[in-house]
């Protein structure tokens, strides 16, 4: 009875050891849209917040007192002030800044925002799965993927390309409704130093119901 | 239980379909993650239940772990230990379910690779049917590991 139970614990951790290096083996053969870097995510994985993400902004970098109607006028270029009675959430991303946050450098826009810094050239990028954006995708959008292997090259070849500032604007988008990858496409740009990330909230599914221009194909 | 009824509950049989129905829901639970470790790493996320040190290693490894306890059931070798891992990983799919049931958080169940889109009420009700069905296949589990012989496997 002894030795069975020893034997069944020996098999059980070689099931194990087999389990490990099957997934070794095949995560070096896969593409890069299917790898996983063992160490750990390329983006900084925040917890699941229900409503839109705002973080500090950083200081010395200070926001330009813009008002305008969602919809109208020119690019949305800073966030709306805080409501009056609320009080923006506590640092997720950098909690040395000592100040209290009085602006969000990510902020969420609506489809007509969206549509706007459209056309005012600014950058898309798209946060999806890099096969989600093969079937479909904004025009001209970038694909960086949050999940797989390769975003960082893939963020490396939007920065070399387009070169964007600091205070550029640059808008995320994924599948809308409670996706999440926008936003942590977003912690991570900010991580990098970019501090006018606009997340189109709405996300694909919405550009395509209103008839904007949309691309096939791989990135 | 009477002698009848138990006799009738463990007969090889029955083990037999049991254990080789339980090996191929794991084979294809197992296949699409295979296929896919970044999409079933962010259904783990989601589950907001592993630090993100481990979710990588632990999407590229479960699966596969997985479909290797499925084959050991099918093909009749190292059941106790395969069913050792297969009684784990329900055990801790139901506690993760649980947890989020508890806490009010709708997940999708990422148990078979893809995702759809549903609504958070939808994805509620869903994870109490998973539940279930993680019990129902503890309860296959379990009685495979009665009727099989410990010195035979």
């Amino acid at each position: 009875m002894l030795r069975g139970s020893r034997s069944t614990s020996f098999r059980t951790l070689a099931l194990a050891g087999l389990a490990v290096g099957a997934a070794l083996l095949s995560n070096r053969l896969a593409s890069p849209a299917r790898r996983l870097a063992w160490a750990g995510s390329a983006v900084p994985l925040s917890p699941v917040s229900p409503g839109p993400a705002a973080t500090p902004r950083p200081e010395g970098v200070r926001p330009e007192p813009v008002t305008q109607e969602p919809g109208r006028g020119h690019l949305p270029h800073s966030a709306p002030p805080t409501p009056p009675g609320k009080t923006p959430p506590p640092a997720s991303v950098a909690p040395s800044t000592p100040e209290p946050p009085s602006f969000s450098p990510i902020r969420e826009i609506s489809s007509a925002e969206a549509w706007q810094a459209f056309h005012y050239g600014t950058p898309f990028l798209d946060a999806r799965r890099g096969s989600e954006f093969a079937e479909g995708h904004i025009a001209g959008a970038w694909s960086t993927p949050v999940w797989e292997s390769d975003l960082d090259d893939r963020l490396l070849s939007f920065k070399a390309a387009r070169r964007p500032g600091s205070e550029d604007p640059i808008v995320i988008y994924c599948s809308g409704g409670d996706c999440r990858d926008s936003h942590l496409l977003a912690e991570k740009l900010l991580g990098e130093g970019y501090f006018h990330i606009l997340i189109f909230r709405d996300g694909f599914p919405a550009w395509v119901a209103q008839g904007r221009p949309v691309e096939k194909g791989r990135p | 239980m009477s002698p009848r009824l138990r006799r009738w509950l463990l007969h090889p049989r029955l083990s037999l379909a049991v254990r080789i129905a339980l090996g191929l829901v794991f084979i294809a639970a197992a296949l699409p993650k295979i296929g896919d470790p970044p999409g079933f790493a962010k259904a783990i996320w989601a589950y907001q239940l592993v630090p993100g040190k481990v979710l990588n290693p632990m999407a590229l490894v479960l699966p596969w772990l997985e479909l290797v306890c499925g084959l050991a059931l099918c093909l009749g070798v190292w059941i106790r230990a395969a069913l050792t891992w297969v009684a784990l990983l329900l055990l801790a799919f139901s506690l993760a379910l649980t947890l989020n049931l508890a806490r009010n958080h709708p997940v999708d169940c990422g148990c078979f690779g893809g995702t759809t889109h549903r609504t958070d009420a939808e994805r509620l009700t869903d994870m109490r049917w998973l539940l279930l069905r993680d019990v129902g296949l503890l309860l296959l589990a379990a009685q495979i590991l009665l009727a099989t012989h410990p010195r035979k496997n």
